[in-house]
């Protein structure tokens, strides 16, 4: 069975994901096609050689409706028989698509695979796709809680406290406005521009360089009264009749933010990528997928990541740089404390608490910072894991070459 | 011109009439029986009728109107109760929901005329007309109340309501499950207008034929838009995940009506109509067939009528208390001051302090002041009735007393002896004690054929029940005017012999130790109080024992060891310690609970006060022993014939002690696992965490006779 190797990577930058960002005027094809196209023209890639294109998506409706994986590839002129699929794993469907696209050209059956994901949350709301996740019968047999009560009942039931989840926003914060202000993500950023070649927008625009641990703790709990006042926490107690009051620590400064933006990468066997001129960057060691309770829903980072690692025969300690997904502080910070990972290895150029995490695109952009991570720090191993709604996890373990 | 037709079976029948001049047919409803009810000869009778309508020429509007007091009082419960089969029951649903269909799509105007009340089926029969006009009078009830007995409404109701009034209106309406007056059902739209006497709703509804000779139902209608949120959209869903979120916390996942009807709203109002009934059908058979239901229907039904009615139980047909005395002017003294005087008599409260007098007196003004819809003088009135005092002299002439002074036997035996000799002629003595036998209380009395055990709940003016309590030397006629006195003051009553604790302190103090023993043996004091509402217990038990206050338990516990009835278990000793260190209860602001200004919060020390880990611990668990020794104590009630009639301890139970209502009561607990089952699983916990889960002779007679407490259905 052949390797599967990663190549290239691009990504847009992250505009904030409201009608006053700057890319809420692009439609979320074009964000898509352009990094399609990006990755095509500076790899001078032959897309009559790409066996499909898997991207990521959250919110397949509107705007992101009907296979938009396809149309971009289309609108981004790649050859009419690189086909496209469009994937939904919540905020795990970027590294999904990679993951996805490993195992086929792992499989033998595909050669070469481009994957990606994109996400416009300023035009296609979150949660706008509907869904039984919203369903009251799905709430009696199932169980399901917005996100941010589970957050912070992960943070109770962690003993994690709001000091922590400040400290950690700012620590995301200050790595990120480094890694931007050092050009540590340059290699990846194409700018996002218009038909006259015009820039739409060129960096990150939703990190904020003026925070400070005061400013995070003068925030109220975005939770605190859908949690209590509407009764919502009660709604975990079916599970968690431990916990007579969930500690409500999370706001709009230590979550992460709603942002726009597309991100994709070659994913070939070594061969297949050297035929076409292209290097290698890193191989997929393993990849992984778990799921775990649906209304805690945010602790399936530790057992997916457990997983892979079993699966590449690795332990922790063999892992050089993590890229675990900021959705809330208080994921990485339980990552951290369960498997002993010190915070100078764990996204170490900041995340999506500062960057934004465009649901479909994050985990193909995660991919992106770490690889440029470990060839900034000539390291050699890393892990991306994301916690995903439902209370799935996924993680890929990758290798230098 | 009139005509009257029969219907083909003996006991269903309605008079038809119409007028050919203006092309109004009436359809009077007049069921055999007291009531109208939703039964097969209902269903019979609405065919003819509508079998003659759509075939009428000149038929230019129909009203439906009823010959009894009520419109129609909804589904026949005796037929509900014993349907088991989904299949059949599915089937007289939708020929049920059929006639309706056929009504609603009659194609001229049609008019409910609500002269009475109009519930459960009969509000969603008056849904099925295209206008609702209802008598202006507040004994005129309108509402769907199914949840209260676990089911939901089934003929429509959970698709017609949020279609005519909105999403989140229907909403409250149908999980809270919410009987609402004439005058209040026209401000949330539940009817269309208000007359005031039946005539002049016969004419209203006439006159609304007559001006609205197209009316259609909104939800036949093409250009029909939802009033409020339309479903799918995002306002809907967060009502909906509001109201889920609301439920739960309510109740705790203990009750599946409530939860259904919430789906059976958000699935059907997203589909179109006829199909959206079928969703709601689908949730009703699962419901009415299950043993919830029938246990549910079985008390909150069956039992609480019966007793309501006082079925079984000596009758008089007046109390004859013109002047009633009582005795201390603490919350109960005071607020049954207040329903005394609200029932019309003459009330004495007396306290001997003047402090204690004073603040009784101003909890009667405070009461008084509630009731808005009575006016000034009317509250003057009622205020007047109630006098206080501070001494005995002013009792003079009470033909009823009723003392509810502190909880010790030599204070009451002083305070009958000094009092007993102001009665009336013939007078009656009633003790509000919660546990003190009343044939001791009765031993200074000179009158003990007329002394008898009065135990009010707390807050009074809100709680339902009185446990009347009758020693062996009280008089019929004594327990036939406590009775009609009961009826008098809106209580709902339970007779049980004497004893210690009688039935509902013994049921309740079996709960609130064991909640405390649970905390003594380790198990997470959370974990307790949730295990308890998730089994369906309506106030957790660490929660309540903070408001009746650990400091009166504590007293309890020393009393109780007189009469040999507190146990040795490291449950008392914990309460006993927790008063030792002054944490007396919710009012003194920390007890089982620490009370701050953001709500309570479980103190932090009760894990000092365990004696360990518990090897097995877990919800259901704890569920299982909190039910399971109530319901054991229910058994002992009924073998030590303080329970004559069975439905008196699930009536007592869940009104007074606010067991889970979901089981039913505790013996129907037992019935539900079986009495068998039960038995074991009570031995085995006897011999895990002592021999208060032994199960009582009675019990293990029952499994060798092979008997329940009430009849399988």
């Amino acid at each position: 069975m052949p390797d599967a190797y990663l190549f290239d990577a691009v990504r847009t930058p992250r505009g904030r994901g409201k009608e006053s960002g700057s890319l809420y005027t692009v439609r979320p094809v074009d964000l898509l096609a352009q990094s399609l196209a990006a990755l095509r023209d500076r790899n001078e890639l032959d897309t009559t050689q790409v066996d499909d294109v898997v991207v990521g998506c959250v919110t397949q409706t509107g705007d992101q409706g009907a296979c938009i994986a396809r149309f971009a590839a289309l609108e981004a002129g790649y050859d009419v028989d690189a086909p496209g699929v469009t994937l939904n794993r919540f905020c795990g469907s970027g590294l999904q698509a990679i993951n996805d696209a490993a195992a086929m050209v792992a499989s033998g059956f595909y050669d070469l695979v481009v994957a990606g994901g994109v996400e416009s949350m300023s035009r296609v709301k979150m949660g706008s796709d509907g869904g039984a996740i919203w369903d009251p019968r799905t709430q009696w047999n199932v169980g399901s809680v917005p996100q941010g009560i589970s957050a912070d009942l992960l943070a109770t039931l962690r003993g994690i406290t709001r000091d922590d989840v400040d400290r950690f926003a700012l620590a995301s914060q200050q790595r990120a406005v480094d890694a931007i202000e050092h050009h540590r993500f340059d290699r990846s950023v194409v700018p996002v521009v218009d038909d006259s070649g015009l820039t739409v927008l060129a960096r990150d625009e939703y990190p904020r360089p003026e925070t400070t641990l005061e400013k995070l703790g003068e925030l109220s709990a975005s939770f605190e009264t859908m949690g209590r006042q509407f009764g919502l926490d009660s709604l975990t107690r079916g599970r968690y009749p431990q916990v007579e009051r969930i500690d409500h620590i999370h706001h709009a400064g230590n979550s992460s933010g709603i942002v726009d933006g597309a991100a994709a990468q070659i994913v070939a066997t070594k061969e297949k990528g050297e035929a076409m001129g292209l290097t290698p960057r890193a191989r997929v060691r393993s990849v992984a997928v778990v799921g775990t309770d649906p209304i805690l829903m945010l602790a399936g980072p530790m057992p997916a990541s457990r997983r892979a690692l079993h699966k590449a025969g690795m332990e922790i300690g063999d892992i050089d740089l993590f890229e675990v997904n900021e959705a809330f502080a208080a994921v990485p910070l339980a990552f951290m404390q369960e498997l002993g990972v010190p915070h100078d290895k764990v996204n170490v150029n900041g995340g999506a608490i500062a960057l934004g995490h465009p649901l479909g695109a994050t985990g193909a952009m995660l991919m992106s910072t770490l690889l440029d991570a470990l060839e900034d720090r000539n390291l050699s191993t890393g892990l991306v894991t994301l916690c995903i709604g439902g209370g799935m996890g996924i993680a890929t373990v990758v290798e230098r070459v | 011109m009139s005509k009257t037709i029969e219907t083909t079976t003996d006991n269903g029948q309605a008079a038809l009439s119409f007028d050919p001049a203006a092309g109004i047919a009436t359809i009077t409803l007049r069921m055999a029986g007291r009531a109208n009810k939703i039964n097969d000869d209902f269903g019979l009778t609405l065919q003819q009728g509508l079998d003659w309508a759509e075939g009428q020429e000149g038929l230019r509007g129909l009203v439906l109107a009823s010959g009894h007091k009520d419109f129609c009082v909804g589904a026949d419960i005796d037929r509900l109760y014993r349907e088991r089969d989904p299949a059949s029951l599915m089937g007289r649903l939708r020929e049920l929901s059929g006639l309706l269909r056929r009504l609603e799509k009659l194609p001229v105007p049609t008019v409910a005329a609500l002269t009475g009340s109009a519930l459960g089926g009969g509000y969603e029969l008056a849904m099925a007309c295209k206008r609702r006009i209802a008598l202006e009078d507040p004994r005129v009830q309108l509402g769907l109340p199914e949840v209260s007995l676990g089911v939901i409404p089934g003929a429509g109701g959970t698709q017609r309501l949020p279609r005519l009034i909105g999403i989140q209106a229907a909403l409250e309406h149908i999980l809270q499950g919410k009987i609402v007056r004439a005058p209040q059902a026209k401000k949330v739209g539940l009817v269309d207008e208000l007359r005031p006497d039946a005539d002049a709703v016969m004419a209203a509804a006439r006159e609304w034929i007559q001006a609205n000779p197209k009316a259609i139902q909104p939800w036949d209608d093409k250009r029909f838009r939802f009033p409020g949120p339309r479903p799918g959209g995002a306002d809907a869903r967060n009502i909906f995940m509001a109201a889920a979120a609301m439920l739960f916390k309510k109740t705790a996942g203990a009750f599946p009506a409530a939860e259904d009807a919430l789906s059976a709203v958000q699935e059907g109002c997203a589909l179109v109509f006829d199909r959206a009934l079928e969703v709601e059908m689908r949730y009703f058979t699962k419901l009415a067939t299950s043993d919830q239901a029938k246990d549910m229907i079985r008390t909150l039904w069956f039992h609480r009528t019966a007793a309501e009615k006082h079925e079984g139980l000596p009758r008089a047909e007046e109390h004859g208390f013109t002047k009633v005395g009582i005795l201390g002017a603490g919350m109960m003294g005071a607020g049954l001051a207040f329903i005394c005087a609200k029932a019309g008599l003459q009330v004495v409260l007396k306290d001997v302090k003047p402090e204690a007098l004073e603040r009784g007196l101003a909890h009667v003004d405070a009461e008084v002041a509630k009731l808005r819809h009575l006016g000034e003088d009317q509250r003057k009135a009622l205020r007047g009735r109630v006098s206080g005092t501070l001494s005995v002299g002013e009792l003079q002439g009470c033909d009823l007393v009723i003392e509810a002074v502190f909880e010790s036997l030599e204070l009451k035996h002083m305070v009958t002896r000094e009092t007993e000799p102001v009665l009336a002629e013939g007078g009656v003595w009633a003790s509000n004690t919660s546990a003190i036998p009343i044939g001791d209380l009765a031993k200074a009395s000179a009158h003990p054929d007329r002394f008898i055990g009065m135990h009010f709940f707390s807050p009074v003016e809100k709680m339902q029940l009185l446990e009347i309590i009758t020693p062996k030397g009280t008089s019929e006629q004594t327990l036939a005017r406590s009775l009609a006195f009961t009826r008098a003051i809106k209580k709902l009553p339970i007779v049980v012999g004497d004893g210690y604790g009688f039935y509902t302190t013994r049921v309740f103090s079996a709960y609130i130790v064991e909640g405390a023993q649970l905390v003594a043996e380790g198990h997470d004091p959370a974990t307790i109080e949730w295990a308890a509402r998730a089994a369906g217990m309506v106030v957790a038990p660490l929660q309540v024992f903070d408001e009746v206050t650990l400091t009166l338990a504590a007293k309890g516990f020393k009393q109780g060891r007189e009469y040999g009835r507190t146990l040795d278990i490291p449950g008392v000793a914990l309460v006993e310690a927790m008063v030792e260190r002054g944490r007396h209860g919710k009012a003194a602001g920390q007890g089982f609970y620490d009370y701050g200004k953001d709500g309570r919060r479980l103190w932090s020390g009760l894990k000092e006060l365990a004696s360990g880990t518990p090897e097995q611990t877990g919800v259901e668990l704890i569920g299982r022993r909190l039910l399971g020794l109530q319901a054991l104590e229910a058994a002992r009630c009924v073998e030590d014939e303080v329970i004559e009639r069975p439905r008196d301890a699930e009536v007592g139970a869940i009104f007074g002690v606010g067991f889970a209502p979901n089981t039913g009561g505790p013996l129907s607990y037992i019935d539900r696992i079986g009495v068998r089952e039960f038995v074991a699983e009570m031995d085995g916990f006897a011999d895990a965490y002592g021999e208060r889960y032994r199960p009582p002779k009675l019990l293990r007679s029952m499994v060798e006779n092979g008997e329940r407490f009430f009849e399988a259905v």
